[in-house]
């Protein structure tokens, strides 16, 4: 089971080790600034950090010493020309990029390869490291990217990737807002696969189409890697095929709404969500933290609270900042009020951490030392 | 015989502390002396010595970032989009964070 955990948050990179029976703040790294979120590479160990620096862009810094030292890499950068249209009525604008949104690894057969998602919308690709990237012009030049659309920020962007563990060519993704995107191909053709996600709050005519659907989280199952899940504006729905033909989910409680979702390495049955009341509100169901798990392909959940603030808690746990390690017992999360908690039984206990961070906006298991 | 022409380019210790380790570690502004009659031109210059800070004080097509400011002898320029103006004999170019929040 993983005993290091990377916590990005809005004032540094927090690095947490499990000791005896407690999580511990062992490292801090860029302390003051903004991580949006972090990679540990399963192929080497090295660590990704993305710096969203409020006034100079955003940075990818990579450790090859587990946090120890840091070197700064390139970032993706749009071409001269590319333009921001987006399906909500917004001017187009030049694209430039915002925010790296999505970063993963390639397959142990691709080394150096890394994947980038960004707003403005562009995925990206780097063979080397990350010391140059290439954007994915076959999916930026879909005709449909033109009526994707904002979600949480102004202009669309790109927040899971998820790399078929059996056939690395197979790449999923998710788009706020732009549904679901399927490559079989390493990326040389994309088709749109987020057909059977609702999103009610959309005109009658286009609740069903699938390249409005604002998917909040997407995440792939190891072990069973056609079965996904996927936590949506809307509600949670889940594939069992490669990413499509998705079944809405609605018996989640205490709210089908939320960010974050994570699934069992090794069982996509299982899987967790933490809810909150929906849309103008986003703040915990009765001021109570909770976390939910099913463990039958969503036929039934369990509530968890065992070691959860249960009386006036507002904290909201963010995409990315859902975490479970490679062995499927170790769970952690993280709020944007700055809790913090683990779990080592798959959340029917949980621990709050002994600090009051920064708000946090992911979280990642980094293995042994 | 001609001269080349010098700007004084200070750079903020928020921009400063980026730079490599020898230099920026000291978390306080940096000055320098760069050839070039013209902003573009001494801008270049100092990518030129600090090839990274690029991407910190301008994006991919080439502006100024929106929160950074740039003030040529105490004025903040306008244009960034192009900012290649004209510099008078021994200018101060001010390279800083824009105020902001949080």
């Amino acid at each position: 089971m993983a005993d290091t955990l990377l916590v990005s948050t809005r004032k540094g990179l927090f690095i947490l080790k499990r000791k005896k029976d407690s999580w511990q703040i062992a490292q801090r790294a860029f302390l003051g600034d903004n991580i949006a979120l972090c990679l540990v590479d399963p192929r080497d160990g090295n660590w990704y950090a993305v710096l969203d620096l409020g006034h100079f862009g955003n940075k990818l810094q990579r450790s090859i010493d587990r946090g120890a030292t840091w070197s700064e890499c390139t970032v993706p950068a749009y071409a001269d020309g590319d333009e921001v249209t987006t399906g909500d009525g917004k001017p187009p604008r030049t694209a430039a990029l915002r925010l790296i949104w999505a970063l993963e690894a390639g397959a142990s057969d691709q080394p150096g390869r890394l994947w980038a998602g960004t707003i403005p919308g562009g995925l990206f690709r780097s063979d080397d490291y990350g010391a140059r990237w290439q954007q994915v012009r076959s999916l930026w030049d879909v005709p449909e990217r033109r009526e994707w659309a904002g979600g949480g920020y102004d202009q669309p962007g790109i927040h899971s990737i998820c790399i078929d563990p059996r056939d690395a060519a197979r790449v999923c993704i998710a788009i706020s807002t732009g549904g679901v995107w399927r490559s079989d191909d390493d990326g040389a053709s994309w088709k749109q696969t987020a057909q059977g996600m609702r999103a009610a709050y959309m005109p009658e005519d286009r609740k069903l189409d699938p390249n409005i659907q604002d998917v909040h989280r997407l995440v792939q199952c190891c072990d069973e890697p056609d079965v996904f899940w996927a936590q949506h504006h809307n509600g949670v729905f889940r594939s069992i095929a490669a990413g499509g033909d998705w079944k809405e989910i609605t018996n989640v409680q205490p709210s089908v709404f939320g960010f974050a979702v994570a699934v069992h390495p090794q069982d996509g049955d299982t899987a967790w969500f933490v809810p909150a009341i929906k849309d103008e509100r986003r703040i915990p169901v009765d001021g109570q933290v909770v976390v939910a798990r099913t463990r039958d392909g969503g036929e039934s959940f369990t509530v968890l609270r065992d070691g959860l603030p249960q009386r006036d808690a507002y904290d909201l746990v963010l995409r990315h900042a859902l975490a479970i390690d490679a062995s499927g017992q170790r769970l952690a999360f993280g709020s944007t009020t700055g809790g913090f908690w683990t779990t080592h039984d798959q959340g029917d206990h949980w621990q709050m951490l002994d600090a009051r961070l920064p708000p946090v906006y992911a979280v990642t298991f980094a293995g042994m030392d | 015989m001609g001269y080349a022409r010098m700007a004084r380019v200070v750079l903020a210790s928020a921009l400063a502390r980026w730079l490599p380790a020898s230099v920026g570690m000291l978390a306080r502004d940096v000055a320098l002396d760069v050839p070039g009659a013209h902003l573009g031109e001494v801008l270049e210059g100092v990518f030129e010595r600090f090839p990274n800070l690029r991407g910190y004080v301008l994006d991919e097509h080439g502006a100024v970032r929106h929160h950074v400011a740039l003030f040529v002898d105490g004025t903040a320029i306008t244009d960034k989009r192009n900012p290649n103006q004209t510099l008078g004999e021994r200018a101060e170019v001010y390279v800083m964070q824009a105020l902001s929040g949080g």
